[in-house]
């Protein structure tokens, strides 16, 4: 199946604003993260702690909404859905 | 009651709400929580819609490296308390309404006081840290609450009610790593006077609020998204409803 991913702020600077990743099906949201996280110790650090926990600053979105982190390990993706990831930005 | 040069000077927007929506700005006292980036143009266009009764918080005086955003503020203002050029610009423009300068640092010991009997909050503030504060005395007092954030060319804001929606922390858990961020000044440009417009349509009950919603804002896309959010449970500001943020208030 076939996910977008939309990064925004500093996650895209990483990343790059858009790009289609191909993951084998059942795949979970955790099992995505892991993954980006798995292309870059930049990327690695912008989305999870030392521990390997997603960063509780970093907001993950499926289709527009916002998953809250027992829904990381639980939600289920399926082809044609959009993750996006935007690590809140906080000056004034 | 408004007076004729009052009627004369919102005429445009009278047309829109009516006398009673201009009544309502007049009589309303909102408290502009930083008045930077985001505090200068939400300011300014609180000033000039009317809105009788602003507020402005903030601790710092005005630096040469504030002045490509932050947009009430002039050269012959560096080295001056920030509320005070910000006051003397806004009266200048308007000169019917109050303005009320607060040289302070807004934390978990103050906020609360410094907030109640205001009808609105406008968070221009630039942490987290100090956000949370302001966030949590708004539940505190029931007052509404304009979110607004920014680095580099990306943005984005929020509308609280407490009580109702999705709050900050339900939004945001935890604070960014704060940093020293770039910004160009169309960024809080674009987020601040959407702040101003959201309190405006909160105060004049015109339209519907942005609530348990985060919007976006990708400048180097030129794009807006809007992130459905919803209230958390176990929020440890607001509890996820009214009766859990009340019980909070007597702690």
């Amino acid at each position: 199946m076939r996910v977008q991913v939309k990064a925004f702020a500093g996650f895209r600077e990483i990343l790059g604003p858009d790009i289609a990743l191909e993951l084998p099906e059942g795949s979970t949201l955790t099992g995505l993260l892991e993954g980006l996280g798995r292309r870059s110790p930049g990327i690695q650090k912008a989305l999870f702690d030392d521990q390997g926990t997603p960063l509780k600053s970093v907001i993950i979105m499926v289709n527009k909404k916002r998953q809250t982190r027992a829904e990381f390990v639980s939600r289920e993706l399926h082809d044609g859905d959009e993750v996006a990831i935007y690590p809140p930005v906080a000056g004034g | 009651m408004l007076t004729d040069s009052e009627r004369e000077r919102y005429s445009r927007q009278i047309l829109l709400f009516g006398e009673e929506g201009q009544e309502r700005l007049k009589s309303s006292k909102v408290f502009i929580a930083g008045a930077g980036g985001l505090g200068c143009p939400a300011a300014a266009y609180l000033a000039a819609a009317g809105v009788g009764h602003l507020v402005i918080a903030d601790c710092d005086s005005v630096d040469r490296t504030n002045l490509n955003r932050q947009i009430l503020h002039y050269e012959s203002d560096i080295g001056r308390p920030k509320v005070v050029s910000a006051r003397e610009k806004l009266l200048s423009m308007n000169p019917d309404i109050r303005v009320e300068p607060l040289a302070v640092i807004i934390s978990d010991n103050n906020a609360s006081t410094l907030v109640s009997g205001c009808d609105l909050v406008v968070d221009a503030l630039d942490t987290f840290t100090d956000r949370y504060a302001l966030n949590r005395a708004a539940i505190r007092n029931r007052i509404p609450y304009i979110h607004g954030a920014v680095s580099g060319f990306d943005g984005h804001m929020a509308t609280i009610i407490p009580g109702e929606t999705a709050c900050l922390e339900c939004m945001v858990p935890e604070a960014p790593p704060r940093s020293v961020f770039p910004v160009v000044g169309t960024t809080p440009g674009l987020i601040g006077v959407l702040q101003a417009h959201e309190a405006i349509k909160q105060i004049t009950g015109q339209g519907e609020p942005l609530t348990n919603q985060l919007v976006l804002w990708d400048g180097k896309a030129s794009q807006f998204t809007m992130i459905r959010v919803e209230r958390d449970p176990d929020c440890p500001a607001c509890g996820g409803d009214s009766r859990a943020s009340g019980r909070r208030r007597e702690i």
